[in-house]
């Protein structure tokens, strides 16, 4: 037997419904239930629609992932859940949750950062994270710099997007270009078959000026404005718009931005290792961008599989099992869910009033 | 019933569509909603952070897009939604909104067609972008006192 901490996960910051099963680094179960098909007939995630989902879901996901690890509740050593941020409603559910089966069974309950448990998931590949180290996160609610001294409580944003986050930039280029929601798998399979350098489109807040006041934010929000002016020309003019070459040269144009400021951060702090984290973290350009410039940095780069990349319950339990680990202090069952939950608040202990 | 003289503006650069929202913040008052419409990368989102500049609201003013609504806390807090992803078939209840709409300025990016029943009149922000790349915004009152308070405001833009 094993004595590193087992812990369950709970996820419902969005439209997934996740719950993972831990021991220490060791992945034993990542049982996912999403109601993307229920969103469909909406063309996109519906706070309301999520949060019956994620009730309807919630307990046969949490039987599955203890069928699938073999283990049942009382073996547990903790139930980890997503307290902040995301959609309120959906939040709530994974919360309540988790306090029901916490009391229930008697179990300690960690209410944790939904963006540091991106960062936590790599522990599940490759082991123990440096510290410190950097993390990029990249999903469709969030483009963050995260400089991580310690992944169980020091955790800080050296910035962030200031208008659109880079998965939100797919989806509006995806629109444009007729392509579906979500739209990064779509963009990123129709550059394969284009030209990254067809199209110079702009680096949002990598001018000189904005280096000194935005060194480590993103802006993704001219680069959308500037692919809907090119697209539109062509339209006006009665050409053919080049889909694949727009696709190629918009990824190009996000990817070398992120992979960009991400290396000047690691080396303005003296980092060695950079960890790529959040969905748009399995698109294969940025992959394979930020492995080529972290090589040729000196950097070491991080990337979970791609499944592991999107929301899931295992990275939650695997935040949850550090924090056990590292005898961090459980959160109180009067802890709420958060939707704006701040980067630097790795686990909530208890309820406390802070200014938005 | 709408206001037979709106309000245009013509902002050349995106800071002067922040410059409009943040003159426009300092004539609204609780329970005011604005729906702003505008094709993808008019500056709806430029236009709001003006207006939360304006209103002094706390919390960086971003795209909500993802999470479908924000609220900024402040003196006169600031309720930010982007209801594109919302079909017409929803109740605004949907939204989850976690405040009073009474109590708050609301702006709604697509909602066009869908929350104008949420209060009794509104003002309409249409943003246009024009081929050279400047914006036209045309501010339209309708219903309730608006189409009054807009010529006002007008006259002190002009003044």
């Amino acid at each position: 037997m094993s004595n590193e901490p087992l812990v369950l996960g709970i996820e419902t910051s969005c439209d997934e419904t996740g719950v993972g099963i831990v021991r220490g680094h060791t992945l034993l179960a990542d049982a996912v239930a999403t109601s993307v098909d229920q969103h469909a007939r909406f063309g996109g995630v519906v706070p309301e629609v999520a949060s019956r989902a994620h009730l309807e879901a919630m307990v046969p996901t949490v039987q599955r992932a203890l069928d699938d690890a073999g283990v049942t509740l009382d073996d547990v050593d903790a139930i980890a859940v997503t307290a902040g941020p995301g959609l309120a409603g959906a939040l709530l559910v994974g919360v309540a949750a988790a306090k029901a089966y916490a009391l229930a069974a008697g179990k300690p309950i960690y209410g944790v950062n939904h963006l540091s448990a991106h960062i936590a998931v790599d522990t599940l590949e490759n082991g123990p994270i440096p510290a410190p180290a950097l993390g990029l996160l990249v999903s469709g609610g969030h483009s963050s710099l995260l400089l991580v001294e310690d992944l169980a409580g020091r955790v800080v944003q050296l910035g962030a997007t200031i208008d659109d986050a880079a998965g939100e930039a797919y989806d509006k280029v995806a629109r444009l270009l007729g392509m579906p929601f979500p739209g990064g798998p779509p963009i990123d399979r129709a550059a394969r078959d284009g030209d990254a350098g067809a199209i110079t489109f702009p680096r949002g807040l990598t001018a000189h000026r904005d280096m000194e006041k935005h060194r480590y934010d993103f802006s993704f929000s001219g680069l959308k404005t500037a692919v809907a002016r090119w697209v539109e020309a062509r339209q006006r003019a009665g050409e053919t718009v080049p889909v694949n070459d727009v696709a190629a040269s918009f990824q190009e144009a996000v990817c070398d931005v992120l992979t960009r400021k991400a290396v000047a951060a690691a080396k303005d702090h003296g980092i060695d290792t950079i960890l790529l984290g959040g969905g748009v973290a399995a698109n294969t350009r940025l992959r394979s961008m930020a492995v080529e410039r972290c090589e040729k940095a000196g950097i070491r780069v991080r990337v979970p599989r791609p499944g592991l990349c999107t929301d899931n319950g295992a990275m939650v339990a695997a935040l949850g099992s550090h924090l056990v680990a590292a005898n961090v202090e459980p959160s109180d069952l009067g802890i709420p869910a958060d939707s704006a939950l701040p980067v630097e608040l790795v686990s909530m202990v208890r309820h406390e009033a802070r200014a938005l | 019933m709408t206001s037979p003289s709106p309000v245009r503006f013509e902002a050349a650069r995106v800071e002067d569509t922040k410059a409009a929202g943040e003159r426009l913040a300092k004539a609204l008052r609780p329970g005011d909603l604005i729906v702003l419409i505008g094709p993808l990368g008019a500056g709806k989102t430029a236009f709001t952070q003006g207006l939360g500049a304006g209103l002094g609201v706390r919390g960086s003013v971003t795209s909500p897009t993802f999470v479908i609504s924000r609220v900024h806390r402040g003196p006169l807090p600031l309720v930010h939604v982007d209801a594109y992803r919302l079909g017409g078939t929803l109740e605004v209840d949907d939204l989850d909104l976690d405040a009073d709409v009474a109590d708050s300025v609301t702006v709604v990016e697509w909602g066009e067609g869908l929350v104008e029943q949420l209060t009794d009149g509104h003002l309409e922000v249409r943003i246009e972008r024009r081929p050279d790349d400047v914006r036209v915004l045309t501010f339209t009152g309708v219903g309730g006192d608006w189409p009054e308070r807009l010529a006002a405001f007008a006259d002190g833009a002009r003044a």
